[in-house]
């Protein structure tokens, strides 16, 4: 079933993983290739002038011992420029590309605002608590909807952790003290293809003590009507829940009102 | 002081001076640093070879992580380089030795014992478990508790204490003890890349000293800045990374030099477009201050601030594209010869390229949100760091003929560099393949094992092949065939126009490169003075100014032989080294109960042992420094040399200069931390803790100890030992005054207020904090000024100073600095 608000979103929807995926490929295929020329061209230059016991050449002015150093000119420091030029060209444009893209992501893609649902996340040695905007709180398993915008506000109650998961491509800090952001969207197709519900690896990026290993968690995407069913079931918890919920937080504003829409 | 014994006596290497001694101390104590690390490393490959292998605890394996990061880029990487530039630097320049040969002593020791800290840390509970960038809070007691992670805070603390005396003598030396002619832009690159090395360490490495004195008073005194939820854990981030980016170009510019060098000397060409080589050098030197936020693109910090730092990361990465090709440019139509250190020095270019070009991957901003804290990051500065430090162990193989006057066996050399590269690319390059694993995980996706196995199996060959390398080394000094002054073609610099080892004093006669090469000039010595120049025939000729008279002044001990031989360097950080392992433990072993006066504050001392070390540390520093102050020992300044910028600077006073410039970041390090802390807590929100009284009569009281000190030279210059007497102990006086004043306040503030350095009865225990640390390390410097004037009053008592009164200049611009902090101090801590 598609929700009227997946419609709204239009085509233009790019999740992180995608947009790290295009930037990757560019930079890989670039490197790869400058990698290749560079390095090839170094070593069949190594080969031809090795030292292979001959006459040396006319032009060929050994240096001796004690001269005050100099340098090379010629046409060998034109060279020098111009593969300069070149190279910096290729990174610097290789640079304000990317830089397009990270726009989009540093602010996501323009939804309409009741979709969103903006989730706190708290990490601690060593696991996760998620924390929804109703007060229901889980730990380790983050459970959301697909086609939506989720917001993650990801903080810590003890040391730095990094909140990351690589096969949807977010990441961000943990830092006790500090509220960082990042998002991210699962599509309906996404989750159909994976069997009606999408799971992804959540690790800590972060050395966070001798559980840092073991402190996994995992993002679970189900269709949008099971989760607002799973959602409304949560709403029971509440009452048990929404103390613990303000006691931890440090930044009130993440039971934004606006979001209360989904559930309803 | 005392003569030099034979290299075959063990006492000759505690007491030696001399830097070529030094740089072999170095040289083998970074390579035995090598094996601990490499031994941590084999053990953190083992647990990778199974994703769900325990070898080790989750704990044990965070202390080889952690050891093996501070091992290899602390105790190993920078001291391995540091070998060469002990060694080579000062034949290449020209000088008979550093600026400083006890002090350079000193940095070794500092460096030696400051590992045998580190080493004895791995028994006091377990050593730090935070990783090597010692992320807040998980490096405060509270996460990790262990004494060991005290004791190897404080052994790096200690590290970076000799690196700061090595850095201050390195700046000092190639700024006063070039060979005349050779300006600024002759040096040799090797030399060149040590002295943009050291410009970075001077900066760098005091930001790091000041987080780490931070660090150690909240673990050792329990202040709480890196607990503190007011920016605690970004403070850290900045502090670290404000060092730790400029760090990577301080381990890989002296590779970067090796490099430079031997692509010369095995090509037979010179290097193409030198000038730009320099500059781009310099560029880089300063640019690595302004790129650290890159490192924490992940944080909090706005997008503007992000996009400015990647501009920067960009720009940085275009110099380093310039010498590249450089380097490729020039040994084209040369005559290449692929002897064991070529190959490792081409090696190193490879290795690099990639490392470089992984680098531009994460230079973009959103490319580093996703490789953070990956093993693309981990193979990224391995290639980088360990790629450079490839070139260093060609270093090895180049500069073995003239340490040594032996040849290495060749054949072997170049199996250990086949054996090095293979396994190198075995290790590094599968992790650019697992990239999608966590740092410091050992739980991973099944699906990398095969990647992850291929690094084990690369990291034991890589392993291996330095066994190959100490076969050698060993062989070869014992059978191996005898070189000359010059075993290379090609070679250039002036280590290779004396004999293979060079004699103590490096030199038969002055070397010159008035004439635009290397000459060794007889210099006129007239009878009761020191060596002038002297013109073909032997006569003595004025340069301009120079005159006798004046060189008799400057230099009075002009008659005397250098000396190469004093005990309390060794002796000093050995009881700094005491000292710190007994503070390591000091928290653990005392307990402070609560009183309403210092008088009847009960101390429960739970184990005698830390402070009885922490006591006999302090005591024996105290009694080393003063038998050094004491010690006749005379290392002569050179007499005709190149000094830009720095022309007409006395030695002593560059070095004060220099040692200053580093305790300003030290300071600024501690005053950042403070503003940074307050505007994260809400600047408006805190008032002073104190009132302004005691602070106002205090800045008054070191105002007129700045006067005094002045006074006391105007008396040291006019001969008057009485008026020298007297302005001293006013200076002393005043000082002691500071201190008392000082002293009643914190009293006051402790006992009667309820105010200490972690509690806060009316306001942020943060506030407390910041307020006893940076004014404690302030008060710190007064006492050490106030040792320091004691001894001069005590010397001045016997007659000293009257000849020479340098020494008090030196105490004055030391006494001026410390009293200029305290004006700053002062409106932050009493006025707003």
């Amino acid at each position: 079933m598609i929700d009227p608000i997946t419609l709204q979103q239009g085509t233009d929807w790019r999740a992180q993983a995608e947009v790290f995926d295009e930037i990757f490929f560019v930079f890989l295929t670039l490197g790869t290739v400058v990698g290749i020329i560079v390095v090839s061209y170094t070593l069949w230059n190594v080969y031809k002038y090795r030292d292979d016991g001959g006459e040396p050449d006319k032009d060929f002015d050994a240096p001796v011992v004690g001269e005050l150093p100099t340098g090379q000119g010629g046409p060998k420091a034109k060279k020098l420029f111009l593969s300069f030029g070149l190279s910096a060209i290729v990174v610097i444009s290789l640079v304000v590309y990317s830089y397009g893209l990270l726009l989009y992501v540093e602010d996501g893609p323009d939804t309409d605002e009741e979709g969103d649902i903006e989730i706190t996340v708290e990490g601690y040695q060593f696991g996760w608590e998620y924390m929804y905007p109703n007060g229901h709180s889980e730990t380790n398993e983050l459970v959301v909807p697909a086609d939506q915008r989720i917001d993650l506000k990801v903080t810590s109650t003890d040391v730095w952790h990094n909140f990351g998961s690589s096969e949807l491509r977010i990441k961000t800090d943990a830092i006790p003290g500090e509220t960082s952001e990042t998002w991210f969207s699962v599509s309906s197709e996404e989750v159909e293809e994976q069997g009606g519900e999408a799971t992804y690896r959540v690790e800590c990026f972060e050395l966070c003590g001798s559980g840092h290993s073991a402190m996994k968690g995992q993002i679970t995407v189900l269709p949008e009507d099971e989760w607002e069913e799973w959602y409304a079931d949560t709403e029971g918890s509440e009452d048990e829940n929404s103390s613990n919920v303000e006691g931890d937080l440090a930044t009130p504003s993440v039971t934004g009102s606006a979001v209360g829409g989904v559930s309803a | 002081m005392s003569e030099l014994p034979p290299t075959t006596s063990v006492r000759r290497w505690l007491v030696t001076t001399n830097h070529k001694d030094i740089g072999i101390l170095y040289l083998i104590t970074a390579l035995f640093f090598l094996l601990f690390g490499g031994v941590l490393a084999l053990l953190i490959r083992v647990q990778l070879w199974d994703p769900s292998n325990q070898v080790l605890s989750g704990l044990a394996y965070n202390e080889a992580v952690t050891a093996h990061g501070m091992i290899m880029v602390f105790w190993f990487l920078s001291p391995f380089a540091f070998a060469f530039a002990n060694y080579v630097v000062p034949l290449q320049i020209g000088a008979d030795d550093l600026a400083f040969p006890r002090l350079n002593a000193l940095s070794y020791w500092l460096y030696l014992f400051s590992g045998v800290l580190l080493a004895i840390s791995f028994f006091q509970g377990g050593t730090l478990t935070a990783g090597w960038t010692m992320y807040a809070p998980l490096n405060v007691p509270m996460y990790t508790p262990s004494i060991g992670s005290t004791g190897a805070i404080l052994a790096l603390t200690m590290f970076i204490v000799g690196v700061t005396a090595s850095t201050v003598n390195f700046l000092t030396s190639i700024h006063h003890s070039r060979a005349e002619g050779m300006g600024i832009m002759d040096m040799p690159l090797f030399t060149w890349s040590i002295l943009a090395t050291v410009w970075m360490m001077l900066f760098a490495f005091a930001a790091l000293l000041g987080a780490l004195l931070i660090l150690g008073s909240d673990r050792v005194l329990g202040s709480v800045y890196f607990s503190a939820t007011e920016g605690g854990s970004l403070l850290w981030g900045h502090l670290w990374w404000f060092f730790g980016h400029p760090e990577v170009y301080i381990v890989f510019f002296p590779a970067l030099g090796v490099m430079l060098e031997l692509f010369q000397t095995f090509s037979g060409r010179r290097l193409v477009g030198r000038k730009w080589v320099i500059i781009a050098i310099c560029l880089i030197a300063v640019q690595s201050f302004l790129v650290w936020m890159h490192h924490m693109f992940l944080t909090t910090i706005n997008l503007e601030i992000k996009t400015l730092m990647m501009a920067t990361t960009i720009g940085i990465s275009l110099p380093f594209d310039l010498i590249v090709f450089s380097l490729i440019y020039t040994l084209m139509k040369g005559r290449i010869q692929f002897t064991t250190p070529f190959l490792f020095a081409f090696g190193a270019l490879l290795l690099f390229i990639l490392g470089g070009i992984t680098g531009v991957f994460l230079g973009a901003i959103i490319l580093d949100y996703e490789f953070r804290g990956t093993y693309w990051v981990v193979a990224h500065f391995h290639y980088v760091m360990f790629g450079g430090a490839t070139a260093l162990v060609g270093a090895i193989y180049y500069w073995f003929p003239k340490m040594t006057g032996k040849m290495y066996d060749e054949f072997l050399g170049k199996l250990h560099f086949a054996a090095f590269f293979i396994g190198f690319n075995a290790v590094y390059f599968s992790m650019f393949l697992a990239w999608e694993t966590p740092r410091r995980v050992f739980e991973y996706d099944p699906a990398l094992q095969i990647f992850h196995q291929a690094g084990t199996i690369g990291a034991f060959i890589l392993g291996f092949s330095f066994l190959i390398m100490f076969y050698n080394l060993g062989k070869s000094y014992v059978s191996g065939p005898v070189v000359g002054e010059n075993p290379w073609d090609y070679s250039r610099t002036a280590e290779w126009a004396v004999p293979s080892p060079p004699p103590l004093e490096n030199w038969p006669n002055r070397p010159s490169y008035a004439s635009g090469k290397l000459e060794f000039v007889k210099d006129y010595v007239p009878d009761g003075g020191p060596a002038v120049k002297a013109d073909e025939n032997g006569n003595a000729v004025t340069d301009g100014g120079d005159s006798h008279a004046d060189h008799i002044r400057e230099y009075a001990h002009w008659d005397k032989h250098p000396s190469h031989a004093s005990i309390w360097p060794f002796t000093l950080s050995l009881m700094l080294g005491v000292m710190l392992l007994g503070l390591s433990g000091f928290n653990d072993s005392i307990s402070i109960g609560v009183a309403d006066s210092l008088a009847t504050t009960p101390v429960t001392i739970s184990n005698p042992v830390y402070p009885a070390l922490t006591v006999l540390g302090l005591l024996g520093l105290v009694y080393s420094g003063v038998m050094w102050g004491f010690e006749d020992f005379y290392a002569p300044p050179t007499e005709f040399a190149e000094r830009w910028p720095f022309n007409g600077v006395e030695k002593v006073k560059l070095g004060m200069w220099f040692f200053l410039a580093s305790d300003v970041l030290v300071f600024g390090a501690f005053i950042s931390a403070a503003v940074f802390i307050r505007y994260n807590a809400g600047w408006q929100e805190w008032s002073p803790l104190t009132e302004s009284l005691p602070g106002l009569i205090n800045t008054f009281v070191l105002l007129t100890s700045s006067f005094t000190v002045i006074l006391a030279l105007v008396a040291a210059h006019r001969n008057s030992r009485k008026g020298l007497l007297a302005s001293l102990g006013a200076t002393i006086a005043l000082g002691l005054t500071f201190l008392a004043i000082k002293m009643w306040e914190w009293h006051h503030e402790i006992y009667d207020v309820g105010v200490t350095i972690a509690e806060n009865s009316h306001g942020d225990p943060i506030q407390a904090s910041i307020y006893y640390v940076t004014t404690g390390l302030h008060g710190v410097h007064v006492v050490g000024g106030l040792l320091i004037a004691g001894f001069l009053f005590y010397r001045a008592y016997h007659g000293a100073y009257l000849e020479d009164e340098r020494p008090v200049e030196y105490f004055g611009l030391y006494w001026h600095f410390v009293d200029i902090v305290w004006v700053f101090l002062f409106p932050l801590f009493y006025l707003f």
